[in-house]
């Protein structure tokens, strides 16, 4: 059984933002306007965070990347009491939309603040919603939602494998942030895998996880910036 | 002085405790059968804006389901067929036959026939006919025996329950490629011996998690 997880060059990423593009429109993310946006409720699967250092006009930025991290103990699923959000066997934490009842419990119980609530029914401009996913359903008002890896995409891989009786090839299952990324600063694959490229890279000393003491076990590792 | 109360109301508590329990059992039992979609859901049959018999086409002329639904193995949707389809043949056949009208009128006009949809699983829940296909669903499993439907109808609930009994246990709706869009087809006796063949050689692992339909 294959362990998903994530590693984030942050020495290759340039802060361009297609993985926020790609991961919004691959999952039909809403895209809530300009009030709502200015009341906090933007909503980002994949979100740059950006850390300013220096004073002007000696400025670094600095990009960070944040899917969900998928934690290997992670602190939402312990708190939803309908079981909306749980933990599948390949380790991906999944979110059962129709399941959830809103109680917002796992957003506060989430140290990575990851996840976003539909505060109203998605609205999409005309042109966009003829462009919709098929494969990922449109969320209604009223439920909290975050990324899943991309998870209709291992399905859609799995089934693929299984037309072809083997088993999934590496690099057959991205989700669209690891695809579209420009400078291949998102590697995704099997870190259970010895031979996988994610388990090579997270062997390198410049290795670390947000938040590691709070011992969540997150599944997207990050390798730092070089000085 | 006489009694306020005559000695029949010494039974009211146990008459009242019996007709509360009698109205929580028939509101439970109500909701159970006619909110399900054993009763909701099966049987509906809306009417079509053209008297197309799947018993003629698929029973009686013995045509292949996949002649008109022609992407059911390749796509997660089987397709409703195009005027194109209906034309192939009726340019030739049943020319002086009035209800084939609204047909010939939406071949000319190229406005496309709007059938309804019978069987309509919601929007959260995602399927794939071809996987089904693949794994040697046949049609009837879900579908019912619609060559002899003149009309079609919804025979089964699908409802969540009735997917994941499915998924739980395939093996008695597993057939040989041969026999996907076969009617009235019963497991032979050795079902088990080959499904629990064919769900090692095709790898046959029904998902039963969440995130397999929801997603």
């Amino acid at each position: 059984m294959a362990k998903w997880g994530m590693v984030i060059d942050l020495n290759k990423c340039t802060g361009c933002a297609e993985c926020v593009a790609a991961c919004k429109t691959e999952n039909n993310i809403a895209i809530v306007g300009k009030e709502q946006s200015e009341m906090g409720r933007t909503m980002l699967w994949m979100d740059i965070l950006t850390l300013y250092e220096g004073k002007y006009p000696d400025v670094k930025v600095r990009y960070l990347p944040r899917p969900c991290l998928h934690c290997d103990n992670p602190p939402c699923i312990k708190v939803c009491p309908v079981r909306a959000t749980y933990k599948n066997e390949e380790g991906i934490i999944a979110q059962v939309f129709p399941q959830c009842i809103g109680c917002r419990y796992c957003m506060a119980a989430c140290p990575y603040t990851v996840k976003c609530f539909n505060w109203t029914a998605p609205d999409w401009p005309d042109e966009m919603a003829a462009a919709l996913n098929p494969d990922v359903s449109a969320r209604p008002a009223g439920i909290v939602e975050k990324c899943t890896f991309c998870i209709h995409r291992l399905q859609k891989a799995k089934e693929q494998a299984a037309v072809e009786k083997r088993d999934i090839r590496p690099g057959e299952y991205l989700p669209a942030c690891a695809e579209s990324c420009p400078t291949r600063a998102i590697s995704f694959g099997d870190l259970d895998d010895p031979k996988s490229e994610v388990s090579g890279l997270i062997r390198s000393p410049r290795m670390f996880r947000l938040l590691e003491e709070i011992g969540t076990e997150p599944k997207v590792y990050y390798l730092s910036e070089s000085e | 002085m006489a009694q306020i109360f005559p000695e029949w109301t010494n039974r009211l508590p146990v008459i009242i405790g019996a007709a509360v329990l009698m109205l929580l059992v028939g509101v439970v039992g109500f909701f159970w059968y006619y909110g399900s979609p054993k009763y909701t859901d099966v049987g509906y049959r809306p009417e079509q804006p053209i008297k197309y018999s799947h018993k003629l086409h698929a029973g009686d002329l013995g045509m292949d389901c996949r002649y008109c639904h022609s992407s059911v193995e390749q796509s997660p949707v089987a397709n409703i067929p195009p005027t194109q389809t209906c034309m192939n043949c009726h340019t030739l056949v049943g020319l002086d036959k009035p209800t084939l009208d609204p047909v010939r009128q939406s071949w000319t006009s190229g406005v496309p026939i709007e059938w309804i949809r019978v069987h309509k699983l919601p929007d959260y829940a995602y399927f794939n006919h071809s996987a089904h296909l693949r794994a040697g669903v046949g049609c009837e499993s879900c579908h019912g025996n619609v060559r002899e439907m003149e009309e079609i109808m919804q025979v089964q609930p699908l409802s969540m329950s009735w997917c994941l009994d499915c998924h739980r246990n395939p093996d008695q709706h597993l057939r040989p490629p041969e026999d996907l869009t076969k009617m009235n087809w019963t497991p032979p006796e050795n079902q088990a011996e080959f499904a629990g063949r064919v769900k090692k050689e095709l790898n046959i692992n029904p998902p039963v998690d969440c995130s397999g339909c929801h997603r």
